[in-house]
């Protein structure tokens, strides 16, 4: 037998890669039930318009067709992560084109999908606002004319069709940039970008004999999709079960709801289990989608390169439904300083209802927005000054000791080693391959920080029969492999090796509650849930291995491979024979728990002013620093990037080959973000809602080498010193590869995506 | 339901659209199956021409000119070693279209009639000067590229015709290269540009340039062009070509670029297509 190794910090294969491998894995769209039939549904035409009646009678009519729900089905009962404004469907009016207004069951989905053709509805078009300056104008129609009366979780401040207004501030920024020697000041705007989860949004409910709902559902939370549907149908959640096929990636369109509870509402009326998986164009125009940001933003320094202030005001368009915007502008403007020591700095945003599909939570959930503005700043502040602009960042990087931006405590910093080893590991200065003819080549460094945190999670770890564990922990793994990690947590605290530790699958009601796999929390916010539990049956082992072996509990521990040792001996007894002793004989079978929430203050208000902020208690801090080497074709004005160079500080990683998955992963898609990915409306409707005329970044496209760098500052109630790493590393791209054009072409770009368009448009506008 | 015919001989496919004259004609599959899974495209009969052996494969003739049979898939033509000179216009337009799926199962023949102007083949065949033989009821006959592609999605075949091969002219001595502006590799063309080029000792002996994706079909200027042969191709008289080019293009705003965009960059292409196949022709000699 192999000596055992500790499980964390081992690149362990995935616990579920044979399952994938062979495409066995199951998703929601592979999944099936007996009598199941098919869902489609009905979208608006317009932006936004009174419904005056339905008439289902030719969708009813077509053979095989079983139910049709419209809103005059639905009481009025709203969802919402902050503010409760969102129904199942259109209820009374529509908001945005694309949203559902009526759906359909029928034996196939396209029987189905083409009586939904037939349903028609009588609407009354009403004036809509498409962006936020039209859904600010004063006499602007009213996107909500109920937004007073919606439930909030936080202390909203809203007004008209703004529907969130956040202020945050830290120092008298006034006096500060008087004093500055320089000063520069821009505005920035950045597009509406689509999650591309491979998997579109589906789901499939069945009610069975005694009334109860049981749901599949691509998702983020089986939990937030239990509270989802039960709020917008007025079910009790106790009615709902709600459960997890494999997820084929979220980043942040699956946390809260999208048609579960439209899946649910038809399984209850027809009494049938039915399935809806969303088209591409479906899951484009009705989920949700990057907030596009427009942000006026000034920042001042000393001519030593020292910062001083910050001004920061953002204009964010919400769509038709709050969804997750309230968090979203707030995180924003908590990122906007930047991880730098900024004394003076003063954030203001707005996040304004608009007749667009709902935007929400996206990697990133607004950070690289800011970033990009902010960190151009950044690099503007150093060229005017004459300091390598890496050299400005490692100048200005918030000290170890030093609090974040409002307050809260930071207790571990990497953020100058991640710029030290980007420095170096690149060969930073050394322009390695410089422009050639027809090809300018330029590099460009940002940097930033990120948390990981964030509400309630808890785990449950029970020994089986002959000593091996199930862990549950209601954390649904979207693919990047948090099974896995959390495995690896488990079964090193409990000094066994990974295949001793089987992870159970999500489920509301065998599962502990977890708020859900968002906010980079799963490893640090969970981790810590799990260490704790594996502690507490730790403590448990140890209790009756004492009771076997007539010991004291302080003379035993665990040691490698699942055995107790009495301290000072050679004794010691398989974890078997522990739990066969506690299932046979005496104390009961060992369950250990933990359950926490984060709950370190985001604010602390002797140092800052936070007025209208959704939250209070948001979680730790990661920190990147991105190196990336920018070709510019001449000809054309097409940028691309060539190489990266991308150190995260992870607190520790567990699993270092999945760490490199996670930053690899967030640089394509920040690339997509800064480059190629827009959404595109026109009017009201979207007119690119499919991969053709929506590009995202394919293999070739990509940079030739992704060079990822583990730094490891360790958490200290982290479990084994980890945090969090799903979102961080996109959140400089865009801000990295505009300071890499600058550097090759001498023009700087305020609006994405940097396109081959805009960047010639700037090279002859700059010649 | 869709009834499904596979002839195997170009008689049998010009019979099948005799006898069933709302027929679509399928060739790789790659859009037309495309359009019906999206119901773009719901016809009552689809002849596919995958069965007809003869009209697979690329083959040179005696008298310099090759030929391309119009059910050869784009992976074929891309890797044909034998379009040499200016006919290798077509093998280079060939490789940038799409992706490995589509471009095997994708034809020629497929491809230019569906004639999307963003496509690859049509500026290649307008600047490689080739010929397009099509059957129908009525017999066969060739058309100049140039007269082919008509306009958006149009071109000039006559209900019941298929394309059965592309014509490449002999031009040995040429040497050709191939623009194409992507946002994302695979993507359809921003633009597009296909130029051929023969140098003799220095001056220009041949010249031929299409632009691609700005407009309902690729542009042209044969009497501009023939301004810059017997010249050496300086600077000036390359922008005079490729600024007359750009004003003859009719580009739309898409999601892709501007129309305004399109009329930038379209000289700037042409200059550097220019420039890389006279550099190839002169290395050649």
């Amino acid at each position: 037998m192999s000596p055992y190794k500790n499980q964390v910090g081992q690149s362990i294969p995935k616990v579920d890669v044979r399952e994938k491998v062979t495409g066995r894995a199951a998703y929601i769209a592979d999944l099936s039930r007996p009598g199941m039939l098919h869902g489609a549904v009905l979208q608006s035409p317009y932006a936004h318009a009174r419904i005056k009646g339905y008439d289902t009678s030719k969708a009813l009519a077509v053979p095989g067709v079983r139910c049709v729900l419209t809103g005059a089905d639905f009481t009025e009962h709203f969802m919402g992560a902050f503010i409760k404004d969102e129904g199942p469907i259109a209820i009374g009016k529509v908001r945005y084109v694309g949203e559902p207004v009526a759906v359909v069951a029928a034996d196939d989905e396209r029987t189905a999908r083409r009586a939904a053709r037939l349903i028609e509805v009588e609407y009354e078009e009403l004036p809509a606002v498409l962006t936020p300056e039209e859904a600010l104008a004063p006499g602007a129609p009213l996107v909500h004319e109920d937004l007073a009366s919606y439930v909030k979780v936080f202390d909203a401040k809203f007004e008209g069709n703004a529907f969130s207004c956040t202020d945050l501030s830290e120092g008298d920024v006034d006096k500060a940039f008087a004093e500055c020697d320089v000063v520069v000041e821009g505005t920035y705007e950045t597009q509406a970008q689509y999650h591309l989860s491979l998997e579109p949004c589906g789901a499939l409910a069945e009610v069975d004999a005694n009334g109860r709902v049981h749901l599949w559902s691509a998702n983020q939370s089986v939990f937030r999709v239990q509270a989802n549907v039960c709020e917008s149908l007025g079910l009790p959640m106790s009615k709902l079960h709600s459960m997890t096929p494999k997820v084929g990636a979220g980043f942040g369109n699956k946390m809260e709801a999208h048609i579960q509870p439209l899946v649910v509402a038809l399984a209850l009326k027809v009494q049938r289990p039915v399935k809806m998986i969303l088209s591409r164009e479906e899951d484009f125009e009705m989920v949700r989608a990057r907030h596009p940001f427009k942000i006026r933003i000034r920042t001042g320094a000393r001519k030593d390169g020292t910062l001083l202030a910050r001004e920061v005001e953002t204009l964010l368009d919400g769509g038709a439904y709050a969804d997750d915007s309230p968090g979203v502008l707030g995180y924003s403007l908590l990122m906007a300083r930047g991880p730098y020591t900024i004394p003076n700095t003063r954030c203001f945003g707005r996040v304004v209802y608009t007749n667009k599909m709902r935007f929400g939570a996206f990697r990133g959930f607004g950070n690289g927005q800011v970033a990009f503005a902010g960190e151009q700043q950044i690099d503007e502040i150093a060229h005017r000054l004459g300091i390598d602009p890496l050299e400005m960042r490692l100048r200005n990087a918030m000290r170890i000791e030093e609090p974040w931006f409002g307050g809260q405590q930071v207790n571990s910093n990497g953020l100058a080693e991640c710029l030290e080893k980007v420095r170096e590991k690149s060969g930073w200065g050394r322009r390695a391959r410089p422009s050639r003819p027809g090809v300018k080549v330029g590099y460009g460094v940002a940097a930033c920080a990120h948390i990981s945190g964030l509400l309630a999670t808890s785990a449950i770890v029970r020994m089986l029969e002959d000593g091996s564990f199930v862990l549950s922990t209601g954390a649904t793994d979207i693919g990047q492999g948090s099974d896995t990690v959390l495995t690896q947590i488990c079964a090193d605290a409990l000094k066994v090796t990974v295949d001793n530790v089987v992870c159970a699958t999500p489920d509301t009601d065998g599962s502990p509650y977890n708020w859900g796999t968002t906010a980079s929390r799963v490893t640090y916010t969970t981790g810590r849930a799990v260490a704790g539990a594996a502690e507490d049956v730790g403590r448990q082992i140890k209790e009756a291995a004492a009771k076997m072996l007539n010991c004291p509990v302080g003379d035993v521990e665990l040691r490698d491979g699942g055995f107790i040792g009495v301290k000072g001996s050679n004794t010691t007894l398989p974890y078997a024979a522990v739990a066969g002793f506690t299932h046979w004989a005496s104390g009961g079978p060992i369950v250990g728990s933990k359950s926490l929430i984060y709950d370190a203050p985001t604010i602390d208000p002797r140092r800052a002013v936070a007025i209208g902020l959704p939250f209070t208690r948001i979680g730790v801090f990661s920190f990147n620093a991105l190196v990336v080497e920018v070709e510019i074709d001449e000809v054309t004005g097409k940028a691309t990037v060539a190489r990266a160079w991308s150190a995260v500080d992870v607190g520790k990683a567990i699993n270092p080959r999945l760490v490199e998955g996670q930053i690899e992963g967030g640089i394509v898609q920040g690339l997509g973000f800064a480059l190629t990915e827009e959404m595109v409306w026109d009017g009201g409707r979207l007119a690119n809602p499919t991969l053709m005329d929506y590009k995202a970044p394919g293999a070739v496209d990509v940079p030739y080498e992704i060079n990822s760098i583990i730094v490891e500052h360790p958490e200290p109630d982290g479990p084994f010193g980890a945090k969090g790493v799903g979102e961080i590393s996109l959140v400089s791209v865009p801000a990295a590869v505009a300071n890499a054009i600058f550097d090759a072409a001498g023009v700087r770009l305020h609006k994405l995506p940097m396109t081959p368009e805009r960047v010639l448009t700037a090279m002859l506008g700059a010649d | 339901m869709t009834l499904f015919l596979e002839p195997r001989t170009v008689a049998e496919a010009v019979a099948c659209f005799r006898d069933h004259p709302e027929a679509r004609c399928m060739s790789g599959g790659a859009t037309l199956v495309a359009m019906m899974n999206a119901g773009l495209a719901d016809p009552p009969a689809v002849v596919s021409l995958r069965r007809i052996a003869e009209l697979v494969g690329i083959a040179p003739a005696a008298d310099g000119w090759t030929k391309i049979g119009g059910m050869t898939p784009h992976r074929v033509t891309a890797a044909e070693t034998r379009l040499a000179g200016g006919q290798a216009i077509v093998r280079l337009a060939a490789g940038r279209i799409a992706n490995p799926p589509v471009r095997n199962m994708g034809t020629i023949g497929g491809s230019i009639s569906f004639s999307d102007p963003a496509a690859d083949y049509p500026a290649a065949l307008v600047a490689a000067d080739a010929e397009i033989e099509v059957v129908g009821s009525g017999g066969g006959r060739r058309i100049a590229a140039q007269d082919f592609f008509v306009d958006w999605y149009t071109t000039a075949l006559e209900p019941g015709e298929i394309v059965v091969a592309v014509h490449l002219p002999p031009a040995p001595r040429a040497a050709a290269a191939y623009e194409k502006l992507v946002k994302t590799e695979g993507d359809m063309g921003i633009a597009t540009v296909a130029a051929v080029v023969e140098m003799d000792r220095g001056a220009c002996s041949d010249l031929r340039v299409a632009v691609g994706a700005c407009g309902p079909h690729p542009v042209r200027l044969r009497e501009s062009e023939s301004d810059l042969i017997g010249g050496r191709l300086d600077a000036d008289a390359v922008a005079r070509l490729a600024s007359r080019l750009a004003e003859a293009l009719d580009p739309v705003d898409d999601v892709r670029a501007s129309s305004d965009y399109r009329r930038k960059v379209v000289p700037r292409m042409v200059a550097r297509a220019i420039a890389t196949a006279r550099a190839r022709a002169e290395g050649e000699q």
